[in-house]
């Protein structure tokens, strides 16, 4: 098994796949990085075929995929070893406990008898599922079923674990637990984690990497670093105190800034400085009489840059499109 | 955090294959299935027939040790019920073929013992078999169709193959202990309570017997449920098809049947009118009364035969053709087991009931294959 998880965990070639007349995926190309990448896009963008083609649940017409080195279509039994799957959708086998349903998901990953109960156990305590784990799945609230369903993904401790919208219904605290749980698995544990939201703010907070897909084709794709970075670069300062006069202690440095509104209030936006320029920074704070809470390359968020992206892909296929044909999709940009 | 939590854990040990895997599928349904108190009711109900046949191996066997089968033969001959049903005195008095004095005690024992299991396995069982898958096929697919629990299954290493197997061997499981089981204990009872255990070498053949045609009864019937219950997500739908099917062709049998029995019936009036040099239909004219209609004697059913035909046919005590048995999976069935049983091995009747079931379970694997993995190919 080490030999395939040395692999690239996902690498997908033009790949096309077509329903009838309706190519859902239009030859993407994407490569999954250890680590946390998240994949964004509006409804009807070809994430779920996506996720499908890694799990050779359909066939591509032309492309290639290879997950941990393995054909998913030819060896979807090996990768699906190597896989854990939340899906979007509600699964579950009316009648079995939460307990038993991570159990039976065990066993059918492979897991022993004895292994797959303690197992199951094992990770539902993990997940914090508590006694809510003897009742039927059936009768379950919404977020102890996640719960369920994540500790049955991850109960054969894949190297690789794909999730579909893992916190929807979920309220704020389960959220945190949730993407906290992604995290440690990722940074402590060496997993890949390839997640399908339409929660920007999530895929900010936790993700490495981000995809864009836009009417089956990758519009964006790149670390959420670079692509939050603003066109020129810019540090953002907050603080207390006279924010105004220390705009002009830093003109007086050499060092342009505005004053703006942020999120959570008042901020300044620096030109970024350079590495010996930062001293004179905090000198201006000083001198001003301003206590700096922050001071950070700004970033832009991610909404924006997904917005921006999508409608540069709107703008892209209306071009491509003869005049007059309908203009399907606009919706995703109001 | 609860005490026990030992936080995530890496785990990597030796995986169980696919054999498994269809094990674990088909352990987990029928642990489901069995929660049914209806399913439970069903299956304690239909061993009683059980119990009514065993009356007969006790009768017989009683018979013979006490050296009275000449009579019960005679009796039965005479048309008398002698286990309270009547079966035992029909098989019996077709096995003796009133012959009184060539009587072989082996032949007519296994002849005997092979028409019951053969009686017991077709008459109620297949029935009762009918009714118990009916109760729990519909929903073994239909329900991970609406459920989207399919995709707790194909997200994991579980291929089409394992899925169909799991699920079939739950059905097995439970037609296999209302069809083989209770036949085999039969057996087994008849050794026990005949004079003799060297009975058990004289009729060593039959529980492997029963085995096969169990098999038989249970293959097509488990994967024709299976394909119903895959092509809908309304376990109900699957239901009414699986009791139509078996109802309509049965209905569709008798009427080419009886249909048959009518014509034969014109054709033999239309004989004896020309052997007696009347036209068919005209009006008799001549003194005195019509002259009757006088059937050959063996082609003329007896009323137990009249009345239970298809008994009969199940027994074996009627070997007579049934040309339209491949209509029906029910007849179909039949036909096959009493080859199994070595009662009417003609090939004229087993082949086309054969080529029936064969097109129903390979009909039926080729829907289960294409419908299981559908929702997952969007």
């Amino acid at each position: 098994m080490t030999a395939a998880v040395d692999a690239i965990p996902v690498q997908l070639t033009d790949v096309v796949k077509r329903y009838g007349r309706r190519t859902v995926l239009a030859g993407v190309s994407l490569e999954v990085q250890p680590g946390i990448t998240g994949l964004v896009g509006p409804n009807g963008a070809g994430k779920s075929t996506l996720v499908r083609s890694m799990l050779g649940l359909v066939r591509l017409a032309e492309g290639e995929a290879r997950v941990f080195g393995h054909d998913p279509y030819r060896q979807p039994r090996r990768v699906r070893e190597l896989v854990g799957v939340v899906p979007e959708d509600e699964c579950s086998i009316p009648g079995l406990s939460g307990v038993e349903m991570v159990r039976y998901a065990a066993r059918l990953s492979g897991l022993p008898a004895t292994e797959a109960l303690r197992r199951a156990h094992e990770v539902l305590d993990w997940c914090d599922a508590g006694q809510e784990r003897y009742r039927p799945v059936e009768t379950l609230s919404v977020g102890t079923r996640q719960k369920v369903s994540f500790a049955a993904a991850i109960v054969h401790d894949p190297p690789m674990i794909i999730l579909d919208e893992p916190t929807n219904g979920l309220d704020p605290i389960e959220r945190r637990a949730m993407l906290g749980r992604l995290t440690t698995l990722a940074r402590n544990h060496g997993k890949t984690i390839f997640v399908s939201t339409h929660v920007l703010p999530d895929v900010q907070a936790i993700c490495d990497r981000v995809i864009v897909l836009a009417r089956g084709q990758v519009r964006l794709a790149g670390s959420i670093a670079d692509l939050t970075r603003p066109p020129s670069p810019v540090h953002h300062l907050t603080g207390t105190g006279p924010l105004d006069r220390l705009v002009s202690e830093l003109a007086a440095r050499g060092l342009p800034a505005t004053l703006a509104t942020g999120e959570t209030g008042p901020l300044l936006a620096v030109a970024s400085p350079q590495p010996e320029q930062v001293a004179a920074v905090w000198a201006a704070a000083a001198s001003a009489g301003v206590a700096i809470r922050s001071f950070a390359p700004a970033r832009r968020p991610l909404e924006q840059v997904f917005l921006e992206t999508l409608r540069q892909a709107e703008l892209e296929t209306n071009v491509d499109r003869p005049f007059g044909s309908q203009s399907g999709g606009a919706h995703a940009l109001a | 955090m609860p005490l026990h939590d030992v936080g995530y854990r890496a785990w990597n040990s030796q995986r169980c294959g696919p054999t498994a895997t269809v094990w674990v599928i088909a352990v987990t349904g029928f642990r489901l299935a069995w929660e049914s108190r209806w399913l439970r009711r069903m299956v304690f109900f239909a061993w009683s027939p059980a119990l009514i046949f065993a009356a007969s191996f006790f009768a017989f066997e009683q018979a013979v040790d006490e050296g009275r089968l000449m009579s019960l033969g005679e009796a039965a001959e005479r048309g008398k019920n002698l286990d309270g049903v009547g079966m035992l005195g029909t098989v019996l008095a077709d096995a003796l073929g009133g012959d009184p004095d060539s009587v072989d005690i082996e032949s007519t024992r296994r002849l005997v013992w092979t028409r019951l299991l053969l009686a017991f396995m077709r008459a109620p069982q297949a029935l009762l078999l009918a009714a118990v898958v009916g109760l729990v096929a519909p929903t073994l697919i239909s329900r991970d169709l609406r459920a989207k629990a399919w995709l707790v299954y194909f997200t994991r290493p579980v291929g089409r193959r394992e899925y169909i197997l799991g699920k079939a061997v739950i059905l097995l499981l439970l037609v296999l202990a209302i069809t083989m089981l209770p036949a085999l204990a039969l057996w087994l009872m008849g050794v026990l309570v005949s004079p003799s255990l060297a009975v058990a070498l004289e009729t060593w053949d039959l529980p492997l017997r029963v085995m096969v045609a169990s098999l038989a009864l249970a293959i097509p019937t488990v994967l024709l449920a299976l394909a119903y219950s895959s092509l809908t997500a309304e376990s109900r739908i699957a239901s009414f098809a699986w009791f139509a099917t078996w109802v309509a062709l049965w209905i569709a049998h008798g009427a080419l049947t009886t249909a048959d029995l009518v014509a034969s019936i014109r054709a033999e009036e239309q004989a004896a009118a020309v052997a007696t040099g009347a036209e068919v239909g005209e009006v008799w004219a001549g003194e005195g009364s019509p002259p009757q209609f006088q059937r050959r004697p063996e082609a003329r059913p007896s009323p137990f035969r009249r009345q239970f035909r298809w008994l009969a046919r199940a027994t074996g005590i009627d070997t007579s053709l049934d040309r339209w048995a491949w209509v029906s999976p029910y007849h179909s069935l039949g036909v096959m087991q009493a080859a199994i049983f070595g009662i009417d091995r003609r090939i004229r009747s087993w082949g086309p009931p054969a080529v029936t079931l064969l097109v129903i379970t390979a009909g039926s694997l080729v829907v289960l294959a294409w419908r299981v993995t559908a929702p997952a190919r969007g």
